[in-house]
């Protein structure tokens, strides 16, 4: 179903589709525009993921240039199953939307659209100054969501994300303008290897600092837990599934080509990624409010994820990308929960929420099978995560072994009694005798009596639930998933199918 | 030389008004270090004076090198489009000060 020719369209239709809906405000026609497109480039994903088995590249060289000048559309593996997981958490994430209303504010459905062409664009991109393009086409919609669904706050909360977010697009132009400069070309099928020149290495580090600034790697990280828990829930799931997981998969990516494997600064690296992992856990100590806390899990989740990367064998690529689906998936359904119950009680602090156990109990369920899984407890997809990375760290041998093995538990510990503060103080407790409930004139009104009635309704909660749910199916079907993960990883690791595909 | 030496000093203006608090003074800032990224880009080009690179206008071996400006069109326009968005942030923001709200009836209780 899906050909080569068809690959720009993925990218090309969520954004004549946000065109559209710029001209056509209809609300119901805006509705079904929002929660169709992901479902579409969802499907083509899959498709390509099927098709993958047999052929692991598909390429297209956009407007019938030579290989090298042709804007070139590249998808494998790794970057079909990357568009299939966030085109599904999307779809999740706009889902609650729509039920909080909040698609009915100005322009968010083309905004939101727009976003999604971007990522599905950096995704399939084989060029680097694509890459920056698109991750330019997914920045700009975010600006203006950050606030566009909220108050004055977060207006100036995302100041802060526009300023970061320009000042990383900047190096990162820098960086490929460098590129070009010592490598002549910014095409990765020609790139390949290309990290060896001592010039193409330095040049090449500067796009690879730009996309650790936007992966929010310690310490680079601090903009991310101050900028995504000021925005409103499903917004914040929506940038924890797509912004900093392109920057992963464009480091995954650029890494793998340009050395071919260990670039020479995996020492700096391995360094970031280990003070990642336990900065972000034992951070969410200070936290009283739960998707802030959440924001420095996801910080941790970055260390989790790189660390595949650092070892650089073909098991730990393939870890390393399990992780990041589970990741994706699991944070959605954590901060989508977190969303339902700030839109019924008026508040995601510790001290105004308690005794949710007792009021809403799918809710409770839901939400510690998903905190088992961020800590890595069976039965969930973390579990299986944990055990991939440890595996391999284990393989690694050496000091590295000893370090990361420690350092993963290290870290599940924090996050462990981390998390366990935030179950005392939601769920546990007394019941609740007051809330907050929405006043039209002042956003958050004064507290009232909380009345018997008041719970998280079913439809609030279903887009977590479903999360919850896949994450579970990924525990069960956990082998058929690492056999895709690891053909992702054969393609990072094995280039020979790429460059062909792309250079004809 | 001119080249890098302008590369630096639009760099060095950028990084001062960035470190600036007033909103205005940093979409400045961002904007100098946009065309510092520009120039860089332009200098990965040959910077001496070349044909027009057309099939028909001059030989390949004359003619100037066409991706290093087109990436830079691209990212005029990137730029020019950020600096709209951030102007009119910086604007319906009342004052530059990120830490005090407007007053607008809104309330900020958790």
């Amino acid at each position: 179903m899906m050909t080569a020719a068809l690959l720009p369209f993925l990218a090309v239709l969520p954004i004549a589709a946000s065109a559209a809906t710029v001209l056509w405000r209809n609300p119901t026609w805006q509705r079904i525009w929002l929660l169709a497109i992901p479902v579409l480039t969802g499907l083509g994903a899959l498709d390509l993921l099927l098709q993958h088995r047999e052929t692991p590249v598909i390429a297209e060289n956009v407007g019938a240039f030579v290989p090298g000048v042709a804007i070139p559309f590249v998808s494998d593996t790794l970057s079909a199953l990357m568009i299939l997981v966030t085109s599904f958490t999307v779809l999740m994430c706009l889902f609650f939307m729509t039920i909080t209303g909040e698609n009915r504010y100005r322009l968010v459905t083309p905004l939101v659209l727009m976003l999604l062409g971007g990522v599905n664009g950096a995704f399939l991109t084989g060029d680097l100054f694509n890459l920056f393009v698109f991750v330019e086409v997914m920045l700009l919609p975010s600006y203006a969501l950050i606030a566009v669904t909220g108050t004055w706050r977060r207006l100036g909360v995302g100041r802060t994300f526009v300023i970061v977010n320009l000042l990383t697009s900047t190096i990162l132009l820098i960086g490929v303008g460098l590129v070009y400069a010592t490598a002549e070309t910014v095409n990765l099928a020609l790139l390949v290897g290309a990290g060896s020149d001592p010039r193409t290495m330095l040049s090449s580090g500067v796009v690879l600092l730009a996309l650790s600034i936007k992966a929010a790697i310690v310490p680079l990280h601090t903009w991310l837990p101050r900028t995504y828990p000021a925005t409103s829930a499903s917004v914040m799931a929506l940038f924890s599934a797509l912004h900093t997981k392109v920057a992963l998969y464009a480091l995954y990516r650029v890494t793998s080509t340009l050395y071919e494997g260990q670039p020479p600064w995996i020492m700096i690296l391995a360094v970031l990624v280990g003070l990642s992992l336990v900065v972000g856990s034992y951070s969410t100590f200070s936290e009283r409010v739960m998707r802030r806390a959440l924001s420095w899990q996801m910080v941790a989740g970055v260390g989790h994820i790189l660390l595949g990367l650092v070892l650089f064998t073909q098991f730990s690529l393939g870890a390393g990308i399990f992780y990041m689906i589970h990741h994706i998936i699991t944070m959605g359904a954590l901060i989508l929960g977190a969303g339902a119950i700030e839109q019924t009680y008026g508040s995601g602090r510790y001290e105004r929420l308690s005794g949710i156990i007792r009021r809403d109990r799918l809710l409770t369920i839901g939400y510690a099978l998903a905190l088992m899984s961020l800590i890595g407890l069976p039965p969930s997809s973390g579990f299986f995560g944990k055990v991939g990375l440890v595996q391999a760290s284990a393989q690694a041998g050496g000091a590295w072994q000893a370090v990361f093995v420690t350092l993963i538990f290290v870290g599940a510990l924090g996050s462990l009694v981390a998390m366990q503060r935030l179950w005392v103080g939601v769920f546990w407790g007394p019941d609740m005798e007051d809330y907050l409930p929405d006043s039209p004139e002042t956003g958050r009104g004064a507290t009232v009596a909380l009345t018997d009635d008041v719970r998280v309704t079913p439809r609030l909660l279903a887009p977590m639930a479903v999360l919850v749910i896949t994450q579970l199916a990924m525990f069960v079907f956990a082998g058929p998933i690492m056999q895709v993960t690891t053909r992702a990883a054969q393609g990072l690791v094995d280039l020979q199918p790429y460059v062909q595909a792309v250079t004809g | 030389m001119i080249l890098p030496i302008t590369v630096g000093v639009l760099t060095a203006g950028a990084i001062y008004l960035m470190l600036q608090r007033g909103m205005v003074r940093i979409i400045f800032g961002l904007s100098l270090l946009a065309h510092a990224a520009n120039l860089v880009i332009l200098s990965a080009g040959v910077t001496a004076w070349r044909g027009e690179p057309f099939p028909d206008a001059a030989g390949a071996a004359d003619a100037g090198d066409p991706l290093p400006q087109a990436f830079v069109l691209t990212a005029i326009v990137i730029a020019l489009a950020v600096t709209v968005l951030m102007l009119a942030m910086a604007v319906i923001g009342h004052n530059d000060d990120t830490k005090r709200m407007p007053e607008t009836g809104e309330t900020h209780r958790r």
